[in-house]
C-alpha cells in the first residue's frame, strides 16, 4: 500500500507491502530511516529547522520542525523494535531559491540541524540528495529499504 | 504573429469566470451595492452557496459561531471576505486540474494558490501591517498563467527546464527566452480578459519582478512575491520549476522582513491550508 506523508508529518511501517512517499520537498527536509534487521522503516517531511520558533506549535506537531521531528521518528522506530546501530538514514530536500540572500536559508539550516540530530544519535547518513533549487519526491520501500528520488521527471535510487 | 502574440491571443479561448464571480466583481465596483444584492448573487450559484457556508465555518474565514445561511455569512463576514470566497470557489475547479506542462498533479496548483493567498494575508499580520484589500485575490490568482501554458497550450517544458537549471536562471526568464512570454504575463492577460481589478492584474503580471510594478505603492506585489516564496517553503512547488526563482531583495527591504517572520508565516499557512483545500476535495 502506498502511504503519503504530508508536510510536517511522518509515517512508520513494518508491512513489507508498504511504500511511504512524500511529495514536493523544496526547502523542507525528508528523512527515510530504515532498520533492515527489524524490518521497520519511517519517512518524515519536516518544514522548518528549529522548534524554538514556536514551542506551542512544536508541542502540537513535533514533525513540523527538524529538531523535534527527527528524534520523534527515531524514537518511533526504536519503539517498533529498531536499534540505532542498524538504522540507515537517507536524506533529500533542503533546496533554496536562486539568489538566496540569507533570508531564505531554510533548506540549508534544515540540513545542518538534521546532521546534528543524527550525529547525536550516532546515525550516519548513508546517502543524500540535497540542495540546489529543485523540488523532490522521496519514497521508501519497506520490503527492502530501497529509497528513490523523483525530480524533474526523472527517478533514481538513493 | 509572434509566438508570444499567439499565446496571449489564446487567453480568450479559455472558459469564462462563473457568472456569480463576474457579478461579484461588478458589485465590488458599485458603491451602492446592498447586502441583498450580494446575497442574491451568491444564491444564484448553488456551488458557491455550498462553498460559502463551508468556508464561512472554517477556522480561517469564520468568526467563531456557526454560520447557517448566506445572509448570515454576508452580514457576519462582510463583503471583502464573501468576495474572496467567491473568487476561491470560482477558480478552485480550474486550479484543481492536473497541469501536465508543469508536472502539477491534481490539486497541485490549488494547494499552491491557496497557500500563497494565505501567506499574503498572514505576512502583513506578522509585520503588524494592514492587509491591502486586493492582496488575497492577487495571491490566489497569481499562477493561473500556468493553466493556460500547461493545459490549453500543453507547452513542452523540457527546453525551459534545461535552460533554467543549466544556466541557473529564474524559471520565468527561461520561459521568456523559449516562449517569448512567461506564466506571469499570460496570467495577467487572462485576468484582464476576466476584468479583475487593475491592482490584481498588475501584481500578477510582476509577481516575479516587483521592481517593474508600474505604481509607486508596491505593497501588494511585494506581498504576492514573498507570499509565493513562503508557499514554496510549505511544500507546494511543482517538480518542474521547483524553487528555481529569484528573491527580490528590495521587496524584503520595502516590507522590512526579518528571517523569523517568513518561518512563522509558513507555520501559520500550514495550519490553515489543509482545511481550506479539503473543502474543495
Amino acid at each position: 500500500m502506498q502511504l503519503t506523508v504530508g508536510i510536517s508529518e511522518m509515517k512508520v511501517s513494518t508491512d513489507p507491502k508498504d511504500t511511504l512517499i512524500t511529495y514536493s520537498l523544496g526547502s523542507c527536509i525528508g528523512v527515510a530511516l530504515f532498520d533492515p534487521g527489524a524490518g521497520v522503516g519511517g519517512l518524515i517531511h519536516c518544514m522548518l529547522p528549529l522548534s524554538r520558533l514556536d514551542p506551542d506549535k512544536a508541542k502540537k506537531n513535533p514533525q513540523m520542525f527538524t529538531d523535534t521531528g527527527v528524534p520523534a521518528l527515531i524514537q518511533t522506530l526504536l519503539d517498533r523494535g529498531g536499534t540505532r546501530k542498524r538504522m540507515i538514514a537517507k536524506v533529500a530536500g533542503a533546496a533554496s531559491p536562486l539568489n538566496d540572500n540569507g533570508m531564505f536559508k531554510i533548506g540549508e539550516r534544515n540540513y545542518v540541524v538534521l546532521r546534528k540530530v543524527l550525529w547525536k544519535n550516532e546515525i550516519l547518513i548513508a546517502a543524500e540528495d540535497v540542495g540546489g533549487t529543485v523540488a523532490r519526491t522521496m519514497s521508501l520501500h519497506i520490503s527492502n529499504g530501497k529509497t528513490t528520488i523523483r525530480s524533474g521527471g526523472k527517478e533514481s535510487e538513493l | 504573429m509572434s509566438q508570444r502574440e499567439e499565446i496571449l491571443a489564446r487567453v480568450s479561448t479559455i472558459s469564462a469566470l462563473p457568472t456569480s464571480a463576474t457579478q461579484m466583481l461588478a458589485l465590488a465596483n458599485n458603491p451602492d451595492a446592498q447586502i441583498e444584492d450580494v446575497q442574491r448573487t451568491v444564491e444564484y450559484d448553488p456551488g458557491l452557496v455550498t462553498n460559502l457556508l463551508r468556508l464561512a465555518n472554517s477556522a480561517y474565514f469564520g468568526t467563531g459561531g456557526a454560520i447557517n445561511s448566506v445572509r448570515e455569512a454576508v452580514v457576519r463576514l462582510g463583503f471583502k471576505r464573501v468576495f474572496q470566497i467567491a473568487m476561491t470557489s470560482a477558480v478552485a475547479p480550474i486550479a484543481q486540474k492536473e497541469i501536465r506542462g508543469y508536472d502539477l498533479p491534481r490539486n497541485g496548483l490549488l494547494r499552491h494558490s491557496a497557500a500563497t493567498a494565505l501567506a499574503v494575508e498572514y505576512l502583513p499580520k506578522r509585520l503588524s501591517m494592514r492587509v491591502p484589500d486586493a492582496t488575497y485575490t492577487a495571491g490566489l490568482l497569481h499562477d493561473l498563467g500556468k493553466i493556460v501554458l500547461g493545459t490549453y497550450l500543453e507547452i513542452n517544458s523540457a527546453p525551459i527546464v534545461i535552460k533554467a537549471y543549466r544556466e541557473s536562471i529564474s524559471f520565468e526568464i527561461a520561459e521568456q527566452m523559449v516562449l517569448g512570454t512567461d506564466h506571469a504575463e499570460v496570467g495577467a492577460a487572462l485576468l484582464e480578459y476576466w476584468k479583475l481589478p487593475q491592482v490584481v492584474i498588475d501584481s500578477v503580471r510582476w509577481h516575479h519582478d516587483p521592481n517593474k510594478y508600474p505604481h509607486e505603492d508596491k505593497t501588494v506585489v511585494d506581498l504576492v512575491h514573498l507570499g509565493e516564496h513562503v508557499a514554496r517553503i510549505c511544500g507546494t512547488s511543482s517538480s518542474t520549476d521547483g524553487m528555481n526563482y529569484s528573491v527580490c531583495v528590495e521587496s524584503l527591504d520595502r516590507l522590512r522582513v526579518v528571517p523569523d517572520v517568513l518561518e512563522l508565516v509558513a507555520s501559520d499557512v500550514l495550519g490553515s491550508l489543509e482545511e481550506i483545500c479539503s473543502i474543495f476535495n
